[in-house]
């Protein structure tokens, strides 16, 4: 997984949760505020068409209370006791008469003497007079007739809604008495208003209630009659989209259910609360998302970025491998703290890696030396045993007497017996060269043949320094940086190490372990020239350029310092295996010679310049530019 | 402590990992050969020439030779079993694959205190403070760097042996 991916991963992760947990707040918000706001307007609402109910019925019971405190006005009345006695005949035409009806607002009067015989009456429908008979009421047989035309007592009296052939009406029966209240009854007075268009516009302007009145038996829910379920009382609630329908089933003056009278209630008491409920959420919703942008911009600035920061700069790391790269982060929070740390850890790290480079290239060069080392004197030693047996043997014709033999034997007075054995002598003597010399022979095979092995082991050495080693885009600075780590902190002779600035703007094709040995023997070289001149002020720069070579895109190092420097004649000669400069002899002359193959290897060469012997000297280093750079 | 006589055999064991180099010590650890030619010729010499003589002052050496340290210290073993213990134990260091020459001095400096233990090296990592550390006492370990004449370590070896 890419860095750049977990960058992104976790800005996600923080918006996708910080945003969750807002959604999850608005909508639990939201429900709450319905599962207990909502209930509460809707309650109020019940209540309010509940009075809208209560009010269009005492509306009607205020009507029927009004017309029978009219009953109650007119039935006690000595003038209309003498009428119906038959003792007042002037009565009628003074009292009873349309005007009358008009200015009490009635819409019918009737007189009736005892046992319910009519005595005067009219009706008036829509403007006109109409016969009492159109009432299809107070006729015989009817069952609420006897109710209204005859009371038995003073006391007695009949008020409620009636049902009539020309629609409901609300209706008071009063006994004739005398003004007093005294009897004995003399008659019935009826008086009766229609339940009609009018009436109930009035009501609806008096009790600002949306009410209306139905027939009980034109009583339709959904399209079907209900009657069986309706009794008098209240009916179920009922709601609509819009409204709030409460229902009230009243009797007859027999006590029947007869008229169904409705109030419907706008549901702006609901409608509100749900606005309330989402202004409410909005409210919340939009403070939510505030809180979380505040949140989100606070989180971001003190957490995710320097976060990102962090990832970036080790990822930056990772990929340059420069540990000296610090983050330099400035925060006094935990975050700075940890960044603070991680500067520390990077810096201990950095200084452990170049102490390890530093030890890891003794200790390569430590090993490879012994083991050299090892293998030459094992050769060596088979070679210095042949010699020395060579010498043993031919040591032993040392002290032959072939000298003495021949001048014997030239000799005039030699003894002719002794001549036969110094002839067998140097006979004897001759053989005993020969086998030593054959001896020698085969002891200088062995020397020759470990010889060989010598130079096997030199040639397998030459053979390592040239395994091609994988090729890599370097940056200049960071391998002259590790390279100066060859120079021991603690030399007797002190050096000013000038590393240019612009050296990080190079970038060479190179292998780094093999520039960086090559860098670290050419600033050794310059460091013990240095030391070799014995020079105040010791000085070694380090710089870099771009040049084209043949065509190809090279970058020129060079290590320039201030030691002893050296003459044409040397410089002829400097990267020739086994030449050295150096007078104490410590030098085996294969440094500069090694570099030279290195950088050959990696497509470079390298070329030494000096103005002269005690003038100093620069080494430079030619390598091909990294590709893409 | 034992001494020897100069017509004593001195018993040597020497490990090392080169073939060539083991050939080396048998020619230098051995009698120089006389053949009846040879003999012949010196007596010749002898009774023609008065300034002839023949001097035999050379030491004498049993050689046994191994190229592992493991195989060193059976064989060390086995012939302190056999009642006939090596005077002189000749160790290359480095020996690959098996266990080093110091290994080995130090586990049969453990069978037998008195033998004579010789390291010769090409090249050791190891300080001589060390090696007299490991494989003590200091007076019976002898250290010698290779390339170095076989002859010359024969007379060494038979000089220590008999002052010690």
């Amino acid at each position: 997984m890419s860095n750049t991916k977990a960058i992104r991963s976790l800005q996600r992760k923080v918006s996708l949760r910080l945003s969750l947990a807002m959604a999850v707040f608005v909508v639990g918000v939201y429900l709450i505020l319905r599962a207990v706001i909502t209930p509460a307007f809707e309650e109020l609402e019940l209540e309010a068409a509940h009075a809208d109910l209560v009010r269009a019925d005492q509306a009607i019971q205020t009507d029927i209370e009004n017309l029978e405190a009219v009953t109650l006005d007119w039935g006690p009345w000595d003038d209309i006791y003498e009428y119906v006695a038959g003792r007042n005949p002037g009565f009628r035409k003074s009292n009873l008469d349309r005007p009358t009806l008009t200015n009490l607002g009635l819409d019918m009067m009737a007189v009736y003497e005892l046992g319910g015989r009519l005595k005067w009456g009219q009706l008036l429908h829509n403007g006109d007079e109409l016969p009492l008979e159109n009432l299809a009421l107070l006729g015989d047989g009817d069952p609420a007739a006897h109710l209204l035309t005859e009371h038995a007592s003073v006391d007695s009296r009949t008020v409620g809604i009636v049902n009539t052939a020309l629609g409901p009406m609300i209706i008071s029966s009063q006994p004739i008495l005398r003004s007093d209240n005294s009897g004995p009854v003399a008659g019935a007075l009826v008086m009766a208003q229609f339940l009609d268009e009018q009436r109930l516009a009035r009501l609806q302007e008096r009790t600002e209630v949306n009410m209306s009145w139905v027939l009980v038996e034109n009583y339709v829910i959904d399209g079907e009659r209900e009657l069986s379920d309706i009794s008098i009382g209240e009916l179920p609630v009922r709601f609509s989209e819009d409204l709030v329908t409460n229902c009230i089933v009243q009797a007859d003056i027999l006590g029947s259910p007869y008229l169904l009278v409705s109030a419907k209630t706008p549901r702006t008491i609901t409608s509100l609360g749900q606005r309330t409920v989402s202004a409410g959420v909005l409210f919340l919703a939009t403070a939510g998302v505030l809180l979380v942008t505040v949140l989100w911009w606070f989180m971001k600035g003190t957490i995710i970025r320097p976060i990102q920061e962090l990832t970036r700069h080790m990822d930056k790391i990772r990929k340059s491998g420069d540990l000296s790269d610090n983050l330099n982060f400035k925060s006094d929070d935990e975050i700075g703290l940890l960044a603070d740390q991680y500067d520390r850890l990077n810096s201990e790290v950095h200084e452990t890696r170049a102490a390890l480079l530093h030890q890891s290239f003794k200790a390569g060069k430590a090993d490879t030396a012994a083991e050299v080392l090892h293998n030459i004197r094992n050769a060596m030693t088979p070679m210095i045993n042949g010699l020395d047996r060579i010498g043993k043997v031919f040591k032993v014709t040392d002290g032959l007497h072939v000298k003495e033999a021949v001048e014997q034997l030239s000799s005039t007075d030699c003894d002719p017996d002794k001549a036969g054995k110094y002839v067998q002598y140097l006979d004897a003597s001759f053989d005993r060269v020969a086998t030593v010399h054959a001896e020698a022979l085969d002891d200088l095979r062995i020397v020759a043949s470990q010889a060989r092995q010598v130079e096997g082991i030199l040639s397998d050495q030459e053979k390592f320094t040239n395994v091609a080693p994988v090729a890599e885009n370097l940056v200049v600075d960071e391998v002259i940086e590790e390279a100066a780590m060859v120079i021991p902190r603690d030399a007797p002779t002190e050096v000013d190490i000038e590393v240019d600035d612009g050296l990080t703007a190079y970038r060479v094709r190179a292998h780094r372990v093999g520039l960086l040995q090559v860098l670290s023997n050419l600033m050794l070289n310059a460091y013990e020239s240095i030391e070799r001149a014995k020079s105040a002020e010791g000085r070694i720069s380090l710089s870099a350029k771009n040049t084209v070579v043949d065509d190809t895109e090279m970058v020129q190092l060079t290590v320039s310092d201030n030691g002893t420097g050296f003459d044409e004649d040397v410089r002829n000669k400097i990267f020739q295996r086994g030449f050295t400069s150096k007078s104490d002899g410590d030098f085996t002359g294969l440094g500069l010679h090694w570099c030279a193959n290195a950088v050959a290897g990696m497509g470079g060469r390298i070329f030494a310049d000096s103005q002269g012997e005690g003038r100093g000297a620069e080494f430079h280093v030619l390598l091909p530019a990294a590709q893409g750079a | 402590m034992s001494t020897h006589h100069q017509d004593e055999h001195i018993r040597v064991l020497i490990a090392d990992d080169d073939e060539y180099i083991l050939q080396a010590y048998r020619e230098a650890f051995s009698d120089t050969e006389s053949t009846q030619e040879m003999r012949a010729l010196d007596a010749l010499a002898a009774e023609l020439f008065e300034s002839s003589h023949i001097a035999d002052d050379e030491p004498h050496f049993d050689v046994v030779a191994c190229s592992q340290g493991n195989d060193a210290i059976d064989l060390a073993k086995r012939a302190a079993n056999d009642g006939q213990p090596f005077d002189v134990v000749i160790l290359d260091v480095r020996m690959p694959p098996g266990i080093d020459g110091v290994e080995a001095g130090c586990q049969i400096r453990e069978l037998d205190p008195d033998v004579e233990i010789v390291f010769v090296t090409g090249f050791s990592d190891m300080p001589l403070e060390e090696l007299q550390r490991r494989v003590p006492p200091p007076l019976k370990l002898h250290y010698f760097n290779k390339p170095l004449s076989f002859s010359q370590l024969a007379q060494d070896v038979a000089s220590f042996v008999r002052e010690h």
